[in-house]
């Protein structure tokens, strides 16, 4: 990577310049080691690969949200009021 | 006490002898006590000064021996071009042994191996600082593939004494010479011998060698969109990790991350808060998508566009907008009240309050492309200008779509 190419990301976000295409997968400091030591613990027996439904609590999949800020409903509501209003002024010429 | 070399022949001997494989690993690494010793011993040694040694132990530990001091000269004197030649005699030399022996031998080539890639890192750093040409990773990936040769075409010796323990390993070592060139095609010659042989699962070997194997499988399929494979291999290189080696599961997070993304499965907090920098990346992608924020996502996108492209997981990013799309979608049935007839002034309205300034005609595009890839059950009536949405579930939950993948090589 060129220095300028540094700069530039560093002028993006200091905290991500620690990111590098070229940092390579470190040698491990030991050779084996058991299910313990490792995040296999979260999945409660479950396969890796699952979410939380399926029983790993690092990945959620339910994260549909049905509670709608009054915010975007209001605006939504008078954007519509709004856009209903124009289009009723210039007849159906807003699908330009 | 220093070591001199004759002590040093002795003890490399008796290692071999005693046929102690992490003993001969020890001896054979520059960095060891020894080294630095042997290079105050000879002050300017080569290999004529060092013949006289020849024969002094049996062949071919003895030339070994030689160019052990003459690689460990190299380094002390900054000469890293010709620390890496050396060094490469020396791997040579040992394959001769290696291939007439068992598995004992084996801590002794992974280490060799290692420092043959690190001394060629070196060498060519080195030499583009000063502006030369140097091919000594792909000379390392040659020779190193050599030692892969010598590992899988074991038919002599009793299973669990086996040189076919030490492949997976090797081949860890000879993709990441790859990765570092950026030639991965090479990849394809080694991975197909690999499947060509007879040869123990992969899960009957020490960890570290599976999740070195898997990570580079992983990226390898990453960044041939096979994006399928990549998430298999990815996810079981995460969970198969040593929880200690930090920056490896992160490394392998950063693609794991966006690509679970894409199947609707997002890093909890719990994920995130052991990987304050992953964090800082995509949380922005993560909150636009749950709030339906198509503008924020816009941001993000820009933000990040350097950082991700050098990641080489812009891409995969871009493709999730989709998903925070039909959040934004998700968001205005809803405070439709979950009707099952919208208009598709509705899905405009919502584009362009969320900062998309675009024609009735492109949002009815959007909607139908939704409906089409599966983010959307139902139809859109042209002439009326409405979506009819199923009753069942209008918006199915992402993590249930079927071969979500199938649409990011378009």
């Amino acid at each position: 990577m060129s220095t300028s190419d540094s700069k530039e990301q560093k002028a993006e976000n200091p905290t991500l310049s620690v990111l590098e295409e070229d940092d390579e997968f470190e040698e491990f400091a030991v050779a084996d080691w058991d299910d313990s030591q490792t995040d296999l613990a979260h999945l409660g027996g479950a396969a890796p690969g699952a979410a939380k439904s399926g029983g790993d609590k690092l990945w959620e999949d339910n994260w549909d949200d049905d509670d709608v800020e009054e915010d975007f409903s209001i605006q939504l509501r008078s954007e519509l009021e709004k856009t209903k209003k124009a289009k009723e002024a210039t007849g159906e010429s807003m699908q330009t | 006490m220093p070591t001199d070399f004759v002590t040093y022949l002795s003890q490399i001997n008796n290692a071999v002898i005693a046929e102690n494989g992490n003993d001969l690993a020890y001896l054979l690494r520059p960095t060891s006590p020894q080294g630095k010793d042997l290079v105050k011993e000879f002050r300017n040694p080569t290999k004529q000064t060092l013949r006289r040694f020849e024969g002094a132990i049996m062949s071919p530990w003895d030339e070994i021996a030689i160019s052990y001091v003459l690689t460990c000269s190299h380094v002390a004197r900054k000469r890293p071009g010709e620390a890496f030649k050396e060094h490469s005699q020396l791997v040579s030399s040992f394959f001769r042994f290696f291939t007439e022996n068992r598995g004992w031998t084996l801590p002794a080539l992974f280490s060799i191996l290692r420092d043959l890639r690190d001394l060629a890192f070196d060498a060519d750093l080195h030499a583009k600082y000063n502006d030369e040409k140097s091919e000594a990773m792909e000379e390392a990936a040659r020779i190193i593939a050599k030692a892969f040769s010598n590992c899988i075409t074991d038919r002599t010796s009793p299973p669990d004494q086996s040189r076919k323990w030490g492949i997976y390993y090797v081949v860890g070592l000879i993709l990441k010479c790859y990765f570092r060139v950026k030639r991965i095609s090479l990849a394809k010659n080694i991975l197909r011998a690999l499947h060509a042989n007879d040869i123990p699962p992969l899960t009957s070997y020490p960890r570290s060698h599976q999740v070195t194997y898997r990570y580079y499988i992983g990226m390898l399929n990453f960044l041939n969109e096979d994006f399928e494979k990549a998430e298999e291999e990815l996810t079981l290189a995460f969970y198969h990790c040593h929880t200690g080696a930090h920056s490896n599961q992160e490394r392998i997070l950063m693609y794991l991350i966006p690509l679970r993304i894409i199947r609707g499965h997002l890093p909890a907090n719990e994920l995130l808060d052991r990987f304050p920098v992953l964090k800082r990346l995509y949380m922005p992608f993560i909150s636009a998508i749950r709030k339906g924020d198509l503008s924020g996502f816009d941001r993000a996108l820009d933000a990040a566009e350097h950082t991700l492209l050098g990641l080489n997981v812009w891409l995969t990013l871009e493709k999730a907008r989709e998903i925070c799309m039909r959040s934004l979608f998700r968001r205005a049935w809803i405070a439709s009240d979950k009707s099952t007839r919208m208009p598709i002034l509705v899905f405009y309205v919502s584009l362009k309050i969320s900062g998309i300034e675009i024609t009735l005609e492109e949002a009815e595009c959007f909607v139908a492309n939704m409906i089409h890839r599966g983010y959307i059950k139902g139809y859109i009536s042209h002439e009326r200008q409405m979506v009819v949405l199923s009753q069942a579930s209008a918006f199915p939950k992402i993590a249930d779509r079927q071969a979500p993948f199938s649409y990011m090589t378009l």
